[in-house]
């Protein structure tokens, strides 16, 4: 290239059209790569890492993140699913085919001597004025459906997963679970924290065996064999430290003069921790679970006072179980006089702490029927797979969370995009300028969601399309015929049908971020017209003279 | 070079002196050629990915230069030149290349006529003080009251960047910038450090909010459970360690008794618990520690005992930010427990972690005494954009510091080049000889700037330019490109201004520049 031995930088210059092309083609194939994942018929992704790792997915975030992808465009694709990921929770790869397909027809207009700034401008107006249709005519308030709409919900996001066929079992177990930890905040927020369900995986079984726990449970043992495995109405203690013997800080040390003193240090090293765990026994509690370790000494001691004693907890863990157990952890023992004590008070309390044996490990099971709790363990025929399950549930107790916070609900199904991509064509007609073909390339660039769920499905997707096209257009000029704006499409049947009937959900966020994050994705990479690759420095050799 | 070496050999200095001038001429062209499309309100980015494989995307002409990593000495000072300007006007940073680049193109054809480069720069330079005082005739003073016509030139400058189609970052900048004035002592002058840009992934950029406190990215001490939201909040901002002292020199306690354990055991609770509760005793309830590398700055011990005392705990102040949070709170920094005394704390109404996608971060709002400093919290879907806001953001607040430096404004959209350009045509036929033609030259280079501006909006550059200067020379001062609609239009009523400051100071570092090229007539390799 001419240009850059003029500039004289240690790189490579690509400009103009090249680059826009270049971007297009690195978009394409990332989109491609994801796209026939996408839709409850949608297919699974096997990936290998260096090392040998597999992963099986169906996830859009997931694929990206483990394709260490090299283009810079590609890379703000890929920053761009996990950002739906990070904020929603669903619907990664339509964020990308989207984003993929906006750019490609947007390269089209450039070639059709369109300047790319005017495309710009026309995305915008036309992502507005999705987001504002979404908002006031497909979008439905929650109070107006039947109560088991937030199954439905749970069930249409985990259609597209490896555990689509037993979705009826999960999105009722996925429901619960998030209704189990639901908090109000001190603003009277109703909040609906992912993190407090814990998800563990056993192997064994069938997926169809996995099962919520009404409490937590922790993947731990008890400490010793000689503890009991079962405790009824249990006191539980939170630890955040180590009960060994005392160790003299960095610094200290300790003298012997005499050999019998000898004695009498060890003596005092055991009773100084000894002392710690008579102050927590004797506050009631016949639990300690702790993050720390908890040396053989120390545990004769719980098993001479009959009480279960956990060693080496999650630090999270523990913190939640001592939320949903009104309980707290302690960092130390000491208190405000400078002495050392154990509040009672901070002692959590549940109906039960079992030890369970699942598949090959045990569980410690913290049960507890009315407080803000939830586990779920998952049954798998094997590692693989059941990581593939937990991400599919986190992804549902994630669409669960948004509706129940956000409270309003579209269509699934291609429902939504048609509708739009109708709206926006006639929105177009309206517009006197370039900004007119922009729109009508976003409007048609929307289809590409149902036509890829009608692909993937093998059904005849434009004659699909079409179909539904003509119900939503009727939607939107025929006033008595409103309902038919939720009409989606029906993949297994290769039918057009009522989805909000129908019951597939999704909430109404999840479309909107969806809609505003593909486009700013898609203006970002459309502003480039120049992109300079400087070499990489060459390593500084070692002069062997150290630093 | 092998030209070079062969002239040498030839004593034929006159030539190398050429080979020079060309050489560093068109080095400094392509570096103006190479950021000309991102000029103007239709102007388009850069994607640079840099040898360590980060990759920005830009938009902003000193950013651009400074990342290239040029190797050519001409070429650098360019990217010298947008630096300066960046640090005088902080917006203008592409047209003062392109400028630049232009008045190179002008001096390489004067060249060829055999004038020598010495008479040049004296005309450049006459040229250039004859222009800067068509632009202050054009000005129109503005006051800092005028809240409409600072939005107006804040919203001109972003105009360009990626973040343009939203409007909050233009009143932002607007008001965070008069917020900071000092009236009273320095009425000519912001100090920009007063504003602090703190950037947060998640949301989009409309999240942008403009925040009358502190935002600090760390979340507060989650260790021991203390609390996370304090109202009628005092804040002691702390420089000495909460955990047990460690003296510089190596030590040893020698405890002989083993009953003399217990009490080295329990010292260092009681020695915590007194800073604890001296700090509770000065009515602080929320603690700033300054980082500390030496030791724990707080430990664990400490930390559960300021829980139990309802003190909430922000760790890890750094250094810099220590002068910074203070002029905000108004509260003195701590050095010695000992020193721990009520009227040394801030106040504030609230202090609140809140969470985001991007981690938590802690807000302090409601200040008693607000106006010394405020923080923009930056949002955006992704880092690249995120990091383009920021730099959008920061060239806003310089526009509207240039107003504050000098308060005048200029009609944007190339209507004051086009208007130099003629008065400057104008002048030179006052005179004759030499220098006419090159005070010509430099008039005409100017009309680079509306040139650009038409050919980057995707209209026809010819049409455009020679339509402006007749409107200009029919004495329609403010007639501009309007690049939305495509026409010519009075740029006023269009509510595209900017600064008089970003203008002057273009043309002067611009005109500067490359009459220091000129002066350069060999270039010696020194290893």
């Amino acid at each position: 290239m001419s240009s850059n031995k003029v500039l004289n930088i240690d790189g490579e210059r690509i400009s103009g059209q090249d680059v826009r092309n270049q971007n297009v083609t690195a978009v394409a194939a990332i989109s491609n790569i994801v796209k026939t994942s996408l839709g409850p018929i949608g297919l699974d992704k096997m990936l290998v890492d260096n090392i040998g790792d597999v992963t099986i997915t169906n996830d859009g975030a997931t694929i990206l993140k483990l394709l260490e992808v090299e283009h810079p465009a590609a890379k703000v694709l890929v920053q761009l699913a996990d950002l739906q990921d990070q904020e929603v929770g669903d619907g990664t790869t339509s964020v990308v085919i989207l984003a993929a397909e906006l750019l490609k027809r947007a390269n089209e207009l450039v070639q059709r001597k369109i300047h790319p700034t005017v495309i710009i401008s026309g995305y915008r107006i036309a992502c507005t004025e999705a987001i504002k249709y979404i908002n006031d005519c497909l979008s439905v308030k929650v109070e107006t459906l039947p109560k088991d709409y937030i199954i439905n919900i749970a069930r249409t996001s985990m259609s597209s997963k490896i555990i689509g066929d037993d979705s009826e079992f999960f999105s009722k177990m996925v429901v619960e679970a998030m209704n189990r930890v639901k908090t109000i905040d001190y603003k009277g927020d109703v909040k609906y924290p992912i993190n407090a369900v814990n998800i563990l995986k056993a192997h064994g079984k069938s997926a169809k065996e996995s099962v919520l726990v009404e409490g937590y449970a922790l993947n731990c043992t008890v400490a010793s064999e000689g503890m009991p495995k079962k405790i009824t109405n249990a006191k539980i203690a939170f630890l955040d430290f180590n009960l060994q013997k005392t160790k003299m800080k960095l610094g200290q040390k300790v003298v012997v003069t005499n050999v019998n003193d000898l004695e009498a240090i060890r003596d005092r090293e055991n009773d100084i921790v000894k002392e710690r765990i008579q102050l927590i026994l004797a506050s009631g509690a016949n639990v300690i679970l702790t993050t720390k370790g908890i040396d053989d000494l120390c545990l004769k001691y719980f098993v001479e006072a009959g009480a279960m004693a956990v060693r080496r907890c999650k630090k999270e863990d523990l913190k939640r179980i001592a939320k949903a157990c009104g309980g707290s952890v302690h960092v130390t023992l000491s208190n405000l006089e400078g002495e050392e004590s154990f509040d009672p008070t901070t002692l959590g309390t549940c109906e039960e702490v079992v030890q369970e044996r699942i598949a090959d490990d045990e569980l410690i099971l913290v049960k507890n029927s009315n407080k803000k709790s939830a586990s779920i363990i998952l049954r798998g025929a094997g590692s693989v797979m059941l990581d593939e399950m937990e991400r599919s549930i986190h992804d549902s107790l994630c669409i669960v969370k948004r509706t129940l916070e956000s409270g309003s609900i579209v269509p699934g199904g291609g429902a939504v995009e048609s509708g739009l991509s109708i709206y926006l064509d006639n929105f177009a007609a309206t517009m006197g300028s370039r900004k007119q073909l922009a729109i009508s390339e976003f409007a048609e660039s929307l289809l590409i969601i149902p036509k890829q769920l009608a692909v993937n499905a093998a059904l005849d997707a434009t004659d699909l399309v079409a179909k539904l096209r003509s119900y939503h257009h009727v939607a939107q000029t025929d006033q008595t015929k409103k309902s038919y704006s939720y009409s989606g499409l029906d993949l297994y049947n290769g039918k057009v049908k009522n989805n909000i009937e129908a019951g597939v959900l999704e909430p109404s966020i999840a479309k909107i971020k969806c809609i505003k994050f593909a486009t700013e994705a898609a203006i970002t990479i459309l502003r480039i017209d120049d992109m300079i690759t400087l070499n990489p420095k060459e390593q500084q050799q070692d002069d062997g003279h150290g630093h | 070079m092998a030209t070079t070496v062969k002239s040498r050999s030839d004593f034929s200095e006159r030539e190398k002196e050429k080979d020079i001038r060309t050489s560093n001429i068109v080095a400094a062209r392509s570096v103006a050629d190479a950021i000309r499309t991102s000029l103007g309100p239709k102007g388009m980015d850069k994607m640079i990915s840099s040898p360590t494989g980060e990759v920005i995307i830009s938009n902003d002409g000193a950013t651009i230069l400074q990342k290239l990593e040029l190797r050519h000495p001409a070429a650098r000072m360019l990217a010298e030149l947008a630096k300066a300007q960046d640090i005088e006007a902080g917006d203008g940073t592409t047209s003062v290349c392109v400028i630049a680049g232009a008045l190179l193109g002008a001096v390489s054809t004067l060249m060829s006529k055999g004038i020598h480069p010495s008479i040049i720069s004296e005309a450049f330079h006459q040229a250039l003080q004859e222009s800067l005082k068509v632009l202050v005739n054009m000005s129109v003073p503005v006051s800092l009251s005028d809240r409409q016509s600072l939005i107006k030139s804040a919203t001109t400058s972003l105009n360009s960047k990626v973040v343009s189609q939203y409007t909050n970052l233009a009143s932002i900048s607007v008001d965070a910038v008069l917020s900071v004035i000092n009236v009273a002592q320095n009425p000519d002058n912001v100090n920009l450090k007063d504003i602090k840009i703190i950037k947060k992934l998640g949301g989009t950029i409309d999240d942008t909010e403009l925040v009358h406190g502190l935002v600090f990215d760390q979340n507060a001490s989650h260790t021991a459970g203390g609390p996370t939201r304090i109202q009628n909040a005092k804040i002691g901002l702390i420089q000495f360690c909460l955990s047990a002292p460690k003296p510089y020199m190596d030590n040893n306690i020698v405890v002989s008794d083993y009953t003399k354990m217990d009490k080295v055991i329990k010292e260092e609770p009681k020695l915590i618990l007194e800073m604890c509760r001296k700090i509770q005793k000065s009515g602080c309830n929320v603690l700033l520690v300054q980082k500390s590398i030496l030791r724990d700055a707080v430990n664990e011990l400490s930390l559960s005992y300021l829980a139990k005392l309802k003190i909430l705990v922000i760790r890890d102040i750094e250094r810099e930010d220590i002068e910074f949070i203070c002029t905000t709170i108004g509260c003195t920094p701590i050095a010695n427990i000992d020193a721990m005394t009520p009227e040394k704390l801030g106040k504030a109404d609230l202090v609140e972690e809140v969470s985001t996608t991007d981690g938590k971060i802690v807000k302090i709002t409601g200040i008693p005494n607000p106006g010394k400093t405020v923080t923009i919290l930056a949002r955006g879907s992704n880092k690249l954009v995120l990091d383009e806001a920021e730099r959008s953001i920061h060239d806003a607040l310089c526009v509207i510091r240039s107003l504050v430096k000098k308060k005048y404004l200029i009609a944007g959209g190339g209507a004051p080049e086009i208007e130099v350009s003629q008065q400057v045509t104008e002048f030179s036929k006052t005179l004759s000889g030499v220098p006419s033609v090159c005070i010509r030259a430099y008039a005409e280079a100017l009309e680079i700037i509306p040139y650009t501006l038409a050919e980057n909006a995707g209209l026809h550059p010819i049409s455009i330019v020679t339509e402006l200067r007749n409107k200009h020379a029919q004495g329609e001062k403010n007639a501009g490109i309007n690049v939305r609609k495509g026409a010519i239009t009075d740029i006023l009523q269009e509510n595209v201004v900017q600064p008089l400051l970003v203008s002057t100071s273009a043309l002067t570092l611009a005109t500067e520049t490359v009459i220091m090229l000129l002066k350069i007539d060999d270039i010696a390799t020194s290893r």
